[in-house]
């Protein structure tokens, strides 16, 4: 133990360490934070600037907005599509890529690729796959007579069209968390499955699977949290269109905010957004709170 | 015992044809942006089998020549200035979050958690409001201040996991010796963590590195970083698609090698962000 003196002083020390760290944060994240809540109670706009006048009229008018009603709609198909399919493809490709070793190390590299891919190139790539003259998906199904159709020009197509890109680039993420994961579990429980007689399927879904619940819980949550904030995807592959049909809620602050002008309506849409995100990462933070306490 | 029925081997069969066919869908848009690459402007919208022999290196040349390579070094300050900035402050603000005794910690780490998922949509008007008044729209200094809002609460938190498996006995030894707080960060626990800060640094990169939303909004011409360069060939009358092709390989170049040599550091760092 150290004696009393010695860790006074160490604390003065560990706080010393600590204001930086505090200092910036304050000043970089959550100054701005402030700000977008202050801007949510005004009327400041770009061009007029602010007639003074304060109050909740932001956050009744949002309720009123069918386009942000909406924009909520087309954020929930975005998140629970492309979580649904990042967290099924990444942990039955993890599951295959756990069993098989030697020659197929390298396919983990493979798989790995996209994930280094930078948003906006992903929805380049996929823009141009989407792009019916371009696309040499089209083509090949051109030499069978068969004639693709074009996913962007409506707007189950474009949703689907952008859950795929950013399926492709994210599944990855949930793969390599899921096989670090599965690398922890230890085979002798599927080998003691196998002598109860219970075929691989069963033990997959009986054994491993609530075994890895914990981290697929999470794994979706973080995904789920980074799909609320779909951006580039939505800027580059479909500017918010057909018409309107693919501006999800984070677009759709943004497009009131800079295209319209309207900074404060654009904050209080922030701060939606804003409430959600604290939602789940105080879930997040209570789990790890009790995982670090067990 | 080993089943070696047919039915098994029309299962495993299968298992090899659908990681086969996944294998396909992550790299075939890979292998099709390279070849986009190549492709003269004359032949981009035919089938390659019918123009098999058609291919140019008139793209990377047009994209040396354009505005794209000073782009690229423009992400390569920011990204970097950002992360070095996000480590030399959080790193011992981590140090002491992980060994100080202290009872706030839960809040500490909920309010880390929440600024790393808040919509960078919150973070950027406020920014834009003040930048135009302070002039620093489109400098440097005013892209890496708001990169640091994404890095540095991502250094502190991913840090302050990897420091929590440095056991404390090696702090207090370490402060035996007659060590100073700050020595046995520098020479004992800095090292031991080494994975988790290799992991902390690549992936804080990474994070301002991949930024669109930002620089779009802040940056104009000069300091313009390359993923929103690249919308330079994106415009109403036509896209250059071979242009655009080239800009998405340079753009990703640089992160293969990174995650390739980080790759293991990031799933034991990954692992550690997810399961606390």
């Amino acid at each position: 133990m150290t004696p009393p003196r010695a860790s006074a002083a160490m604390d003065r020390t560990y706080r010393r360490m600590l204001w930086p760290a505090s200092l910036a944060v304050g000043i970089f994240a959550i100054a701005p934070l402030l700000g977008m809540l202050a801007l949510s109670f005004t009327d400041f706009h770009l061009v007029r600037g602010w007639s003074g006048k304060i109050g909740i009229h932001n956050f009744l008018r949002l309720f009123e907005d069918r386009r942000f009603v909406s924009s909520i709609y087309i954020m929930m198909a975005l998140s629970a599509f492309g979580v649904l399919a990042q967290v099924v493809l990444g942990t039955a490709i993890a599951v295959g890529l756990d069993k098989i070793v030697g020659k197929w190390r390298v396919a983990r590299g493979i798989f790995v690729v996209p994930f280094a891919v930078p948003h906006v190139a992903v929805a380049l790539i996929w823009l141009s796959l989407f792009t019916p003259t371009l696309s040499p998906i089209n083509a090949v199904f051109a030499v069978f007579g068969i004639e693709v159709p074009a996913l962007l020009t409506t707007q189950t197509g474009a949703i689907t069209a952008i859950v795929i890109a950013d399926t492709w680039a994210t599944y990855p993420f949930v793969m390599l968390i899921v096989l670090a994961a599965l690398q922890g579990i230890s085979p002798d429980l599927d080998e003691a499955a196998a002598l109860d007689g219970a075929t691989r399927v069963k033990a997959f879904f009986r054994i491993t699977l609530p075994l890895l619940y914990p981290t697929l819980l999470m794994v979706a949550l973080f995904r789920f949290i980074e799909t609320l904030k779909h951006f580039p995807l939505i800027f580059v592959m479909t500017s918010g269109g057909p018409g309107r049909a693919t501006q999800a809620t984070n677009y759709y602050a943004y497009v009131q905010t800079f295209q319209n002008s309207n900074v404060a309506y654009g904050a209080s849409i922030a701060v939606f957004l804003f409430l959600f995100a604290a939602a789940i990462s105080f879930y997040i933070a209570k789990a790890n709170a009790r995982l670090s306490d067990a | 015992m080993r089943d070696t029925s047919t039915a098994f081997r029309v299962k495993k069969a299968l298992g090899y044809a659908m990681m086969l066919a996944f294998l396909g869908f992550s790299l075939l848009p890979v292998v099709w942006v390279l070849l986009l690459s190549l492709r003269p402007a004359t032949a981009l919208f035919e089938p390659i089998w019918e123009s098999p022999t058609a291919w140019t290196l008139d793209n990377i040349r047009s994209i040396a020549r354009s505005d794209f390579p000073a782009a690229l070094l423009n992400s390569f300050i920011t990204a970097g200035s950002s992360t070095l900035l996000a480590l030399l402050v959080g790193v011992p603000g981590a140090f002491a979050l992980s060994k100080r005794r202290a009872s706030n910690k839960f809040f500490a780490s909920w309010l880390l958690l929440l600024l790393r998922m808040a919509p960078p949509v919150g973070f950027v008007i406020p920014l834009f409001l003040v930048y135009v008044r302070a002039g620093l729209i489109d400098t440097y200094a005013g892209l890496i201040f708001a990169y640091t809002s994404l890095t540095l609460p991502f250094v502190v938190w991913s840090m302050w996991t990897s420091f929590n498996q440095i056991p404390d006995e090696l702090v207090e030894a370490g402060l035996m010796d007659g060590a100073s707080l700050g020595r046995v960060l520098w020479r004992i626990v800095i090292p031991a963590a080494r994975p988790g800060l290799v992991a902390a640094g690549v992936l804080s990169f990474l994070l301002a590195w991949n930024d669109f939303f930002f620089s779009l909004i802040i940056t104009r011409s000069d300091t313009t970083t390359a993923p929103v360069a690249v919308m330079n060939f994106v415009s109403y009358a036509s896209v250059d698609w071979g242009a655009i092709a080239v800009a998405s390989i340079a753009l990703t170049l640089p992160v293969v090698p990174i995650i390739v040599l980080a790759n293991k550091y990031i799933v034991q760092s990954l692992g550690g962000a997810v399961k606390g």
